[in-house]
């Protein structure tokens, strides 16, 4: 079997982009001195923590999001809220919208 | 005593629309009492998550015999726990003669949907698409919810908004959920037809599979898979800490993909067409990590109160959901009747719990804690009874070896410290 990549993934998922801003908001620069060893690249189950080797960031993609949470626990900064750093539900039903559950 | 204001919006106002928060206003509604459900998803079932197995026996408390009509899956008659190594298993595999619709596959949005609609029918009022961003509190006493400028007021919440409880959190009326007190899941839904599906699991009828399986699969974490067949569809998932995640060079989703390649896994999802992908956290906190379940006009249930057990062979959540909602419901109603939604009053609540989700919690309040520090399960164990089971099965012409010394062999790869035994009966007691 073929193996599959993350955006082949999350084409089977639907999500309702809506118009708002993102509902999670990271400090790409602020990354680099991350204090929980990246751990949201690793566990993120819809891979969208990236780190830029070229730019020296932390690429995110709010779209395609899961709304599961675990990067609000693992990131000490978006657990403690720290400055450049929220975590909240995506607003007025957008975001991934089950049709299976 | 908190006396019950008469200018509210509501009696009571729910946050969340699963099946936890559905089930609350049911009750709270079949009493007579005006209750708003406030659901962020755009329809309720939008933004449930579930691995796909329920246990019935709170629904059909809920609903009495309307709970046939619920859009479940196929009941489980066959069980199986599977030991996995790299390219290998072992499994256990049973098959019950009268499961007497006691357990069932799921997908939760249509169920949800479902139950959404009966909630309908009894008079609960449900807004989609509004995400509720904070608490109206006036003198400590929670009555009502903000949704971005609007405020909507009652005698009394109840929060059901899933295992991130931003709101209640923030209010600071409950503990934060921490990384130590979750793991996290995700589940492919691979669409092949009925007859093919039962054709690899050999079922009929209707009837179901639950797989859960340990090892390798995890790399060596606390966690492991689940496999349940629904109607034409096969949920398959990964379940690991979040905690331990943290600091281990593996990618989740990559190791969500070794799983679907496993040898013993692919040929049941092999050529399926993948139609969802999604994710969730699992409570995996104890009976003592579980926050505060009730204040001044307001009560918390579902994943949003931890409800959840995972004794790695039996994974429960959804029945408490269902189950914790009744009891927030109808201690809701009563409440609201008698004109006294203080703490004391809702306190109820746990007592209404405890002889059930609590006590069956603090039964297990051990479980987690050995398992995810018992790495052995998830790497030596299974290659035991994988390579004593190869032993056992290997014919190549070479001398006969008796089984007694196939198990002698086997015995000598156990460790033996006196910790490791002594390990397994403490584990054996916690679960």
């Amino acid at each position: 079997m073929r193996r599959m990549k993350i955006d082949e993934l999350l084409s089977a998922t639907s999500f309702d982009v809506g118009e708002g801003s993102p509902h999670i908001v990271i400090d790409p620069q602020a990354c680099r001195t991350c204090p929980s060893e990246r751990a949201c690249e690793l566990s993120c189950p819809a891979q969208r923590y990236k780190w830029d080797e070229v730019k020296d960031v932390m690429a995110f993609d709010y779209v395609g999001c899961l709304e599961c949470g675990n990067c609000r626990l693992v990131c000490d900064r978006l657990f403690t809220g720290a400055e450049g750093y929220s975590w909240n539900y995506p607003e007025n039903g957008s975001g991934v919208t089950y049709r299976f559950g | 005593m908190t006396v019950v204001d008469e200018e509210n919006d509501f009696e009571a106002i729910v946050i969340g629309g699963g099946l936890a928060g559905l089930s609350a206003a049911y009750r709270v509604a079949q009493a007579g009492r005006s209750v708003l459900v406030v659901e962020r998803g755009s329809t309720c079932g939008a933004k449930t998550f579930t691995g796909g197995r329920l246990y019935t026996y709170s629904l059909r408390e809920l609903l009495g015999e309307q709970w046939r009509q619920a859009p479940l899956q196929r009941e489980v008659d066959r069980e199986i726990i599977s030991l996995l190594t790299e390219r290998e298993a072992m499994n256990i595999d049973t098959t019950f003669a009268e499961p007497a619709g006691r357990s069932f596959t799921v997908l939760s949005t249509p169920l949800v949907e479902w139950l959404a609609q009966r909630c309908e029918e009894v008079g609960v009022e449900i807004v989609p698409g509004a995400t509720v961003t904070g608490l109206v509190i006036r003198d400590g006493l929670v009555c009502g919810v903000r949704t971005g400028d609007e405020e909507l007021t009652s005698a009394l919440v109840i929060d059901a908004e899933g295992i991130n409880p931003l709101v209640f959190e923030r209010a600071g009326l409950v503990r934060r959920l921490a990384r130590e007190d979750v793991a996290v899941g995700a589940k492919y839904l691979f669409k092949l037809s009925e007859e093919e599906i039962d054709r690899r699991f050999t079922t009929s009828d209707r009837h179901g599979t639950a797989m859960l399986g340990m090892g390798a699969i995890t790399r060596g974490l606390f966690g492991g898979m689940f496999l349940y067949t629904n109607i034409d569809t096969i949920s398959l998932g990964l379940v690991v800490d979040s905690a331990s995640w943290r600091k281990h060079g593996h990618s989740l989703v990559e190791t969500a993909e070794d799983l679907r390649q496993h040898p013993a896994i692919a040929r049941y999802v092999e050529g399926a067409e993948l139609v969802e992908y999604g994710a969730h956290l699992v409570y995996e906190g104890s009976v003592d990590t579980v926050p505060q379940l009730f204040g001044d006009g307001w009560l918390i249930a579902g994943d949003a109160a931890g409800f959840c057990i995972n004794r790695g062979f039996t994974i429960r959540g959804m029945d408490y959901a269902i189950a914790s909602g009744i009891a927030a419901g109808e201690t809701a109603a009563a409440a609201l009747a008698a004109g006294d939604v203080s703490a004391i009053r809702l306190s109820a609540y746990k007592d209404a719990l405890a002889g059930s989700v609590l006590a069956d919690m603090a039964e297990v309040r051990n479980a987690h804690g050995w398992m995810s520090h018992t790495p052995d399960l998830f790497t030596t164990y299974p290659g035991l009874a994988v390579d004593l089971m190869r032993d056992m099965f290997t014919v190549d012409g070479g001398p006969l070896v008796p089984v007694r010394s196939t198990l002698a062999a086997a015995g000598k790869k156990v460790p033996k410290k006196l910790s490791t035994a002594l390990n397994l009966v403490k584990g054996v007691r916690s679960l």
